[in-house]
């Protein structure tokens, strides 16, 4: 693996050959990362890989069986206590809900490396809980009660805890897991903004690649006991990695698109779409769903319908962008088109390079192949043999009438 | 920050109201102390406490004060009062609400040590039993199994792990007790079961002034772990990541909890429910979880509980005193039943 990119000076933590586990069983082996002042890092894995064990052992929750980690050039193991305290804050998984607790109160607890002996709250101590619960737009639950509030809010507020330690490095065990999606999209957005804005480290376990592969400047792959990649999200989040990453047999992360595709079982009669401006994608997801066999063409290959054709699985006969389709593409189309028990012409063209596929579709009708058409009535033939549908329930329900 | 000015949130650590609840607190605690000074077989009025507490004289009631009510009254509030804040201690570590000081055996010991001495002919030479024999042997009793929860506590890193072997030990000590209790001479056994249920007759002047100074020391200390005590509120990891060092911390926390519950214990019994039911009344009336304000608050209320519940035992069904414990439990279960119905206190 190349850490060529990593610099000593700006490195917020380091691991040195690191292994983490249990006594008998090491978890992780053979760690070595740099994580960079300011960056957001994602730890990426299926469940049981050790993404926990790793945190904890970073946030010195537990001993690494061998190898060192370095906080700012100091090795953890010397920092004392209430030292690392004032450099790292952790939001953990463990279910925290203390009675009798204003979420002011609840953070306020995170001033406590800060507060002198018996913990009293300064004006600057006030002031820094206030800015903490605000990074987290927490503003409006300072009085609420801890115990009251929802998962999101709950979430939100274990944040600012931590914020409220003003750390240089923020260490998160799964921030996202039970949220609803705008709560997990805030998280992921406030904790972005702390690198960007506050030029804090954050270093989080999360289960959303999609997300991961957005928000990151690093992850790291963790599987079978090893990092099994480091590096930006854009060079090492393939379709490829994530899949063996996840074991995924019926899905796909596309890495044009930054998403997950689900594959169908193509169970049934096979499907030829004619598309093209992305007008087929959504129509391959329906059909996949359905469990439809799908081809498609004639696209050109920077077209969104062939990278969501390849998520899907999907044959795609495509050719790299030019004037015209060549006879080798025309002809793959055609022999695809035979193969394929309906044709569906997602995007009518009658102008632009994929005007050819209306010869496609001329094709597909003396086949005596069912073409389904979303075609306006205006655009139609009357003797062109071809089906018209308005929308996608119509489509799927003459697809049902012609071939059950 | 975007804070708009004309925001200006109010910092809820408000000290206004605890400290009139103190003021109040210790007002009614005094006035407890009173009336149990005051009432009993021989009646003292306040005229006359005034004057023999200023200049004792050789009259009954100069006798029945100094060497019976006022040491008594004394220790229902010291003892109340500190094992109140030892079941505190305990309840915010293990961040349990059903713990108490006895939990990690403590009292189970004591009683031990207490059953060897009052139920087998161990002590034969030593001609009576004196009170002074008892109150060794439960401190006895109580040391050992301190220092065994504390050896245990340093190399057991998880709360819920020690929280049982303290179970299993007060177990076992039970088990010895109930084979002692089986084998001895039934006279014997009515002593052994009334100590048992804890009193505070009997206390001498010594004693106060030991719980006074040994007892206060180990609050002064108790209170200056306010502020690690809540950081554990989140529990121990959070705990650390905050900077406590668990491991000093943890020993020191059930050090102070198993010190005060069993110095408590050698000289007054295993007084039942106080070190559970306070902790949980003081949450709801100062209603926080603050730790500076519920040391106090827990010892006052502690103190005030154990001092009424002291009066009831002697005056209900005068001239029988009936048990300590009893009359703690008959007020403290359905207090923390009603509390806990109307609304949440749990950890």
């Amino acid at each position: 693996m190349n850490y060529s990119y990593t610099n000593a000076k700006t490195a917020a933590l380091t691991c040195h050959n690191l292994v983490v586990g249990y006594t008998d069983k090491p978890v992780i082996s053979n760690i070595n990362l740099s994580f960079e002042t300011g960056q957001f890092i994602t730890l990426l894995g299926p469940n049981g890989a050790g993404k926990t064990t790793l945190l904890r052992t970073l946030s010195r929750h537990q001993e690494a069986l061998a190898g060192s980690i370095r906080v700012g050039g100091q090795p953890l193991t010397q920092l004392r206590q209430a030292d690392l305290a004032r450099i790292m804050a952790v939001v953990l998984t463990d279910k925290v809900t203390p009675p009798l607790f204003t979420a002011f109160q609840f953070v306020a607890l995170g001033r406590y490396p800060h507060t002198g002996f018996l913990g009293r709250l300064t004006d600057k101590d006030n002031d820094v809980v206030l800015a903490a619960l605000a990074a987290v737009h927490a503003d409006d639950l300072s009085h609420r009660d801890f115990a009251d509030l929802s998962d999101g809010e709950r979430q939100k507020v274990l944040v600012a805890r931590a914020l409220a330690q003003e750390p240089k490095i923020l260490l998160l065990d799964e921030p996202t897991a039970h949220l609803d999606l705008k709560h997990r999209l805030e998280v992921m957005a406030i904790l972005r903004n702390l690198c960007r804005d506050k030029g804090i480290t954050v270093i989080a376990s999360l289960h959303d690649v999609d997300i991961a592969a957005k928000i990151s400047d690093r992850v790291a792959l963790v599987k079978g006991g090893a990092i099994t990649s480091w590096g930006s999200p854009e060079q090492i989040l393939t379709s490829e990695t994530v899949a063996d990453l996840y074991d995924f047999r019926t899905a796909c992360f596309s890495h044009h698109l930054g998403s997950i595709e689900i594959r169908g079982d193509q169970y049934r009669d096979r499907v030829f779409v004619v598309a093209g401006m992305g007008k087929g994608a959504s129509i391959y997801r329906m059909l996949a769903k359905r469990g439809y066999g799908i081809s498609t063409g004639m696209l050109l290959s920077n077209d969104l319908d062939c990278y969501v054709a390849a998520g899907l699985g999907a044959k795609c006969i495509s050719q790299p962008p030019g004037a015209v389709f060549t006879e080798e593409t025309r002809n793959l189309a055609l022999r695809e088109m035979e193969a394929s028990d309906m044709i569906i012409e997602a995007n009518h063209h009658t102008n632009g390079p994929y005007q050819e596929n209306q010869d496609l579709i001329r094709r597909a009708a003396q086949m005596g192949k069912p073409v389904f058409s979303f075609r306006t009535a205006s655009g139609r033939n009357e003797t062109d043999g071809i089906i018209a549908v308005a929308d996608s329930s119509e489509l799927f329900t003459a697809m049902e009438v012609h071939c059950p | 920050m975007n804070q708009s000015p004309q925001v200006q949130p109010s910092i809820p650590y408000g000290l206004q109201r605890p400290l009139s609840l103190f003021a109040i607190l210790f007002l009614v605690v005094l006035i407890m102390m009173v009336v149990n000074i005051c009432t009993g077989s021989v009646t003292i009025y306040l005229s006359q406490l005034f004057h023999l507490i200023l200049r004792p004289d050789n009259t009954t009631e100069s006798f029945i004060l100094w060497k019976i009510r006022l040491p008594r009254a004394a220790a229902a509030v010291l003892c109340g009062g500190y094992l109140a804040v030892s079941g505190l201690l305990l309840q915010v570590y293990f961040r349990n609400p059903v713990v108490g000081p006895f939990i990690l055996g403590i009292s189970s010991g004591a009683t031990l040590m207490v059953s060897l001495v009052m139920l087998t002919s161990l002590t034969m030479q030593l001609h009576i039993i004196t009170p002074f024999t008892v109150t060794l042997a439960a401190m006895a009793g109580a040391c050992i199994v301190m220092t065994i929860v504390v050896a245990i506590a340093s190399r057991v890193k998880n709360g819920i792990t020690l929280l049982i072997i303290g179970l299993m030990m007060g177990y076992l000590c039970h088990a010895v007790t109930s084979v002692l209790t089986a084998l001895a001479e039934k006279e014997q056994v009515k002593g052994f079961v009334l100590w048992q249920l804890g009193s505070f007759s009997g206390f001498k002047w010594d004693e106060i002034s030991l719980l006074l100074l040994v007892g206060g020391l180990l609050l002064m200390i108790v209170f200056l772990l306010a502020k690690p005590l809540n950081g554990f509120l989140l529990g121990e990891e959070y705990a650390m990541s905050m900077g406590i060092n668990i491991r000093i911390f943890r020993m020191l926390i059930l050090f102070l909890a198993c010190s005060l519950a069993g110095m408590i214990t050698a000289m007054a019994g295993p007084v039942a429910f106080i070190g559970l039911a306070i902790p949980h009344m003081a949450r709801m009336i100062f209603s926080t979880s603050d730790n500076r304000i519920l040391i106090p608050g827990t010892f006052f209320l502690g103190a005030l509980v154990a001092s009424g519940c002291d009066f009831i035992a002697r005056a209900l069904l005068s001239p029988v005193e009936l048990p300590l414990s009893a009359i703690t439990a008959f007020f403290g279960a359905p207090v923390v039943i009603c509390l806990l119905m109307k609304k949440r206190v749990q950890l």
